[in-house]
Order: C-alpha cells, then structure tokens, then sequence
C-alpha cells in the first residue's frame, strides 16, 4: 500500500510539474499584451516598453518560467498586475464562493442522482424507466447559463425570493450571503444531476445484470438486500468515479455560473484575468484548477482500495 | 454638437421611446442611496495609469476631479479650477484655483499637487497614460498660491478639452502611489470600499467644496459582467441605474416595465469598417467608394439596432462638438458600386478578408449584415471572427489585414488620420497640416470649420466607412432622477443623482 501511495503520488507530483508548462506556455501563446490593455490602443511605443519593463515582460520566457516555479514551490504565484496584490490572497478570497458552490452542486446532483438512478435502474421496463431517461436527456442538454438566466427570471424577477446575483460576502451578513447562492448552487447541480442520473443508472444497470446476482436472486436473497449488499456496493468504484468526474464538471461549469449570477468566485476570476492578460493571475488560477483535477483523481484512485478490497495496489 | 442637432436625436429617441418625462425632474430630495451596474473590474482605479473606460465611468466626477470637467451636456465647466483666461498670442493659459478644497483624506488641495500632476503627465516614463496631449506644453509653474499657467510651445486649443478628459485628475502628491488601489480625490464621494469583483462604494464626503453636492448618501457600484444579468438584476431590483451597454433587443422589454424609466442619448463611438489604405484593392480609391455606396447604413441601423444610434458619414459622433452630417457624400447606391468596381477592374468580381472582432456584439453583427451587403454587388467577402489580443497585435498594431471593423470610442479621435502609421495606413500629410492649423486656430469657430475640413476630406477619400454612432441607452428604477443620458466622456455621474420620495 505505501509503496502504491508514493508511487501514485509521485506521478501526481509529475502530472502537476508537466501541468504548469503547459499553463505558462498557453499563456504565453496566447496573443495580446498587458501592457496594450492598460494603456489603451492609442498608447505610445515608449510608454508600452516602459510598462512592460516594469511588468517583467521583457525577460526571457524560460527564465520567467523558473522564477515563477522556484516561487510556486514556496507557495509564492506572483502578484496581479490588475490588482496589484499576491495571487495567492486574491484565490484565498475568492475560494469562499467557489469552495462552497462547488460542493453545494455536487451533493445537491449526488442527492438526486444517485437515488433516481437506482430507481430507474429497478425500474427498467416500466412506464417511468424511459420518462426518468427522458428527463435526464433534456436536463443534460440544457446549458447550465441558460437554466441560470431561467431561474433568476422566475425566481428573482417574477417572484422576487431570492437575489437575480451578487454576493455580499460571508463578512457581511451570512444569511443573505446563503440566499445569494441558492440559485447558483441549482443552476449548476441540476444538470449535472441529469448527467450523473444516467452514469449511475448505466452503472447499476451492468451490476444487475451479472452473474453474482442472478446467484443471490436464485439463493432466495430479498430484493432489498440483493440491491443493497451485493449490487450497490459492487456500482459504488463506478459511482466514486462518476462523482469525481461530477467534482470537476461542477467546478469547471461554476465558471459560466459565477458568471451569470455575478458572483466573486474563481471562475470570474480567471475570465478578468484572461481579458487583461494578467499573466500571474492566470497562471495561478490555471494551475489551481489543474491541481484540483489532478488531485481528484488520486483521491478517486486511492478510494477504489477502500471501497473494494478486490483491488490490490501491489 | 450644435443645439438643432441633439434636439432631433431627442426627437428621433422620444418617439422610440414614448412616455417618459425626463425633463420634468421634481425638486432634488437629500439622503438615501442607488445600485449602479458596471460590467467588469478595471486594470486598478487610477485613471492616470490606464485608459480602462470602467475607472472613468465610477470615479469620472464622483471621486476624482481636475482643474476642468465635461457636464452632461459636454461643455467644459470649472471644477477645481474656477477661472481661466488665454493670452492674445495663445501661449499662456493662466487658471485660478478653487479655494478651501480638501482631499478625502483631509488635506488642502495646493499647487504643489497640481505642479506634481502635470511633471507626471507631461512625462512619458512616469506611466501617465496620454502624455502626448501635453506636446505642446512647454512649462507649468504656479506664480502664486493659487494661480496655475500653462506655457506653451505654440497655441493648443486641444488644451481645455484635454484638461477635463477622466486621465487629468488631481491627487494628493503624499499618497500617489497607493491611488490605484485606494483612490483620493476631491469630488463629492468618498471611495469608500472595493471588494473585487464585486462591488465598489462610494460614500458622501461631508467637506465636499459645494456644499449643496451630493444629494445621495452613497452609491454602489455592482460589477455584473453579463449584460442579461445587468437587465435582470435592474428587473429584480436588486440594481437601480443601468447607465451603458444595455443589449439594443432588450429595450423593448424594460420599456414595457412601469417600474423602469429608459432613454437614449448620444455617445463617442463610431462603428468603422476600417480598410488598409496601403494595401489592394483598397488603395485604389474607387473601390473604397463602391464600397461605401454598396453599405446601407438606415438598414443595419434600423434592422439591426432597433434604430437605436445615429448614421454617420465621417469619423464623428452627434456628441462631438463639432459635428458635421456627411451621410450625403457616398449614399447607398448599389449600381454604382457595381460601376465603380466595374471601372476599377473588378467587373468579375473581387475576394478580400473582412475580420470581426470576437468580443464585441454590436460590431460583430454589423459585419455580418455589410458582408452579406458587399456580396450583393459581387464582392466575395471571407469572414472570420478574431480574438481580440489577436486583433490588437496583428490588426491594430502591425496593420496586417484587409478590413476589419470596430467601434472608435475616444472622443474628438480625428486625428487619427494625420498619422500615416495608423492601422488605416492612410498617408495624406494634408491633414497633418489642418490639424496644427486647428490647434492655433484663433477662435473656437474658426477650429470648428477646420475640423470639419478634416472630417469632410477623409469622407470623400472614402478612407473607411462609418456605419453608426451606437445611441447610449439609460435604464433606471422610476424613482431615480438626475442621471446623465448622453455621455460627451465615459463617465456614471451621481453627483446629482436623487431619489424622489
């Protein structure tokens, strides 16, 4: 087991050091300068290569490159050149919307997924079987900013419950700060509740079908306990799989959310970053979103063990 | 603009945009507070180290403040200057300076932090955006506590305009370098807090010089980048003064809500379909006028935009001053497009690339109806939408492209075309001239016929073509009064801003 764990980890180790090449060489490919972006199209060469200068842009990329990894190594990402603060505050700060909307969302789709799953998995053949398949069809297929932009119209326009977007801030009042995300958290969870419906049901759907529990079926097993005991705990690798793909859809489309409800979170963060080319900001925000990915899976990876003592990290 | 001229885009908007009775304001009510939506966080809030248009729009005459400012109207009135005079030969402009003004942080304004302002202005390594508006400034001194004289290498009448753009701000010297992240003026508000990407507020300064301003107590403003979120936020109440860049199709919709008022005014920018000159077939001039004449401009205007803007026929906005209509010069005539291709050499045909710049709608819905217009006349027009750091280096920068299209939103930005190395690769040294012959011009007349010389000149070289001024359209909650419609600069004024009882 310990040998698997450093093995696995260093790997992860690797994954993340190949990750930040590639952000910095995307951000390096991609065109447009900071400097043009502060100083506007009308701005003079000299007052562009003064700027630069004064943003470290005139440095070799390779030499950019391992000044800003010997600083990530010490937790150092640089500091924003639209904000002018540690990159690392602005993420910190920022991390007490996205942290919670993405957990939010993802045990909101769990909730409904996995139970509505099962059911349609039992269900097969009934008339709710292909109504449920339906549902989570269309639920899948509806953009996330579009249900988003639905439920602010009904909900915050129509009805006036709950706040159209912002967020006053956990410091501000906490309450209100709740309400702020209770549409978000909707808007993102339910489609990926409908995504992650049709992953559990597949799942169970394979379990069912296999051998062992046709024997437990045969042996005289109740129903309850064929589902429970032997075909549940047979989908839940599966099911540790789908939630760590839900993880990541969910923090990946909280930034189209965070957009929509204009809330500060990461997701608005790394879009400001990208339009002004703050290339520190990016870079970090990038590779925080690359370490939690690669972070997800090694957690994944290391469940399997647990959740199935067949497997033998040898 | 002359005074006929906003009154008949006033017409033209009140017919759009029937019922409201925006002149009628009741008397101005004190205390109480309004959201105001802008759409992004800017590079930092000091104007004076970035053209970003989001840190005029909040601090433009709330927070900060120069010797002059723009009024709703456009006109140059006095702000921390209360007086200004020109000598007869042009060469000095001597200001008086506004006494007992404090800074928010209790300081007196003095002449050492207007000296300190214009050494940074005037000087290209100091990060000041703009320098070259000061060229012709040879030296600033202040011969008195409280007198300020602008010397001057030759006469500028560009000066004044200058001085009240949103980058000639006055700062405290003592705390220039933390003005980008806490700024201090002398306007009404005070910048009370900044929480990124979310919201700034702005609360009433007690010592504010005119002690009848500010009316409101504070005002926030909510950064919500997506523009149905602004409308939906201004819906919901949860926002009260959507004052720029409300998406033309949804107008109709706030109009229809008897809780909003809307209005449309004029601002700066003028869409432009802009061609490289030096390059064929459009250094050729006649396909620069079939061109013009093959765009039909009431179209997209009307089809497009719901009417919400101004056709053009030159690089000016109805909100310059200056403003001359030469929509005459190339009118929509798609047979003599096809003659003058015909005579240019291209009466089978002709194939260019037009690019469309991804993060701007108006403009990219614009292109699409002109490239549809240009195929009607036998012109094959290859599309393609370009990132806009794509755009800036290789379109804007390096001029390596066919046409493009954008909006201009600088103010007075004609002379633009005096330099040859400018994207439009337009080399005629004629302009040059005019444009040193407006700046000694001797009255605000004779600079007036001057500018509009240029803007004639460039209209019938056909340079680019100047489809629209998009209309500014203003959206806010009933109660909310005092509000600038038109914008002469970027800027969401609430200096006078109340809400009635």
């Amino acid at each position: 087991m310990s040998r698997f764990l450093a093995r696995r980890l260093l790997t992860t180790l690797v994954s993340l050091l190949l990750a930040s090449v590639v952000v910095f060489g995307a951000v390096l490919a991609v065109p447009g300068d900071p400097a043009v972006v502060i100083l506007g199209m009308n701005a003079a060469p000299e007052a562009l290569a003064a700027l630069r200068q004064q943003l470290g842009l005139d440095v070799p990329a390779p030499q950019r490159y391992l000044a800003w990894l010997g600083g990530v190594v010490r937790g150092d990402l640089g500091e924003s050149i639209q904000y002018q603060r540690p990159v690392t505050r602005l993420i910190g700060d920022r991390l007490g919307v996205s942290v919670p909307l993405t957990l939010a969302a993802a045990l909101l789709a769990t909730l409904v997924a996995v139970p509505v799953g099962i059911a349609t998995a039992l269900k097969r053949g009934t008339v709710w079987d292909p109504l449920i398949v339906l549902a989570s069809q269309v639920g899948a297929a509806i953009p996330s900013f579009w249900l988003g932009l639905l439920l602010i119209l009904v909900f915050a326009v129509g009805a006036g419950w709950l706040p159209s977007g912002g967020f006053p801030g956990w410091d501000v009042s906490v309450g209100r700060s709740l309400r702020a995300l209770v549409l978000p958290v909707l808007a993102l969870g339910l489609g990926q509740a409908a995504v992650m419906t049709r992953m559990t049901r597949a799942a169970m759907l394979d379990v069912l079908s296999q051998d062992f529990v046709r024997t437990a079926r045969a042996k005289g097993l109740a129903g309850r306990s064929v589902v429970g005991k032997h075909a549940l705990r047979n989908a839940l690798v599966t099911l540790v799989t789908v939630l760590g793909l839900t993880m990541v859809n969910v923090f990946v489309g909280a930034i189209v959310i965070e957009q929509v409800f204009s809330l500060p979170g990461i997701g608005r963060l790394a879009l400001t970053a990208i339009g002004n080319r703050d290339y520190p900001l990016v870079q970090g925000v990038v590779l925080l979103y690359a370490s939690a990915i690669v972070l997800m899976s090694f957690l994944v990876d290391l469940s399997y063990g647990w959740l199935d003592p067949r497997i033998r990290y040898a | 603009m002359t005074r006929t001229h906003r009154w008949i885009v006033a017409a033209l908007t009140a017919t759009l945009l029937a019922g409201q009775a925006l002149a009628q304001d009741p008397a101005p009510v004190v205390g109480g507070t309004v959201t105001v939506a802008i759409s992004a966080d800017p590079p930092g809030w000091d104007p004076t180290l970035s053209t970003s248009q989001e840190i005029a729009r909040v601090t433009y005459g709330n927070v900060y403040e120069g010797l002059v400012r723009f009024d709703r109207n456009g006109t140059i009135v006095p702000a921390l200057a209360t007086a200004w005079q020109v000598s007869s030969d042009g060469l000095a402009w001597t200001f008086t300076l506004r006494e007992g003004v404090r800074f928010h942080d209790g300081s007196p304004l003095t002449v050492e932090d207007v000296l300190f302002k214009f050494e940074r202005a005037r000087n290209p390594d100091s990060g000041h955006v703009n320098t070259g508006y000061y060229a012709a400034v040879a030296d600033v001194r202040a011969p008195d506590p409280r007198t300020i004289v602008f010397e001057l290498t030759q006469p500028s009448r560009s000066l004044l305009y200058n001085l009240a753009r949103p980058d000639a701000i006055i700062y405290p010297q003592a705390l220039a370098e933390t003005q980008r992240s806490r700024p201090v003026g002398t306007g009404p508000f005070v910048f009370a807090r900044y929480v990124e990407g979310s919201e700034v507020r702005l609360e009433r300064f007690d010592d504010y010089w005119n002690p009848e301003l500010p009316y409101l107590d504070g005002a926030t403003f909510r950064i919500i980048s997506d523009p149905n979120a602004r409308v939906a936020a201004l819906q919901a109440g949860d926002v009260d003064y959507v004052g720029a860049a409300i998406p033309p199709e949804q107008v109709r919709v706030l109009q229809a809500n008897p809780a909003l008022k809307v209005a449309s005014g004029t601002a700066t920018a003028e869409i432009t379909v802009a061609m490289n000159n030096a390059r064929a077939p459009f250094d050729d001039i006649r396909v620069r006028q079939a061109i013009t004449h093959a765009i039909d401009k009431d179209v997209i205007v009307q089809g497009a935009f719901f009417g919400l803007g101004t056709v053009i026929g030159t690089h000016m906005s109805p909100s310059e001053p200056y403003y001359v209509d030469l929509t005459a010069t190339y009118p929509y005539d798609p047979e003599r497009a096809r003659a003058l291709l015909a005579e240019a050499g291209y009466a089978g045909g002709l194939s260019f690339d037009f690019e469309l710049p991804e993060p701007y709608a108006i403009e990219r819905r614009t292109g699409e109806i002109i490239a549809q217009q240009l195929r009607e006349v036998g012109i094959t027009v290859n599309l393609s939408v370009v990132e806009w750091g794509t755009w800036i280096q290789r379109i804007f920068l390096a001029a390596d492209y066919d046409m493009t299209i954008i909006g201009h939103s600088e103010p007075r930005d004609i002379n633009i075309y005096g330099n040859p190395g400018y994207y439009y690769q337009y080399d005629n040294p004629r302009i040059a001239e005019l444009l040193a012959q407006a700046e000694a011009a001797p009255t605000a007349e004779a600079e007036t016929a001057v500018y509009q010389e240029i803007a004639r000149i460039i209209a019938e070289d056909a340079v680019n073509v100047w489809v629209f001024s998009p209309a500014n359209t203003v959206a806010v909650r009933a109660d909310v009064y005092g509000f600038w419609v038109d914008q002469p600069t970027p800027a969401l004024d609430v200096t006078q801003v109340f809400r009635a009882r």
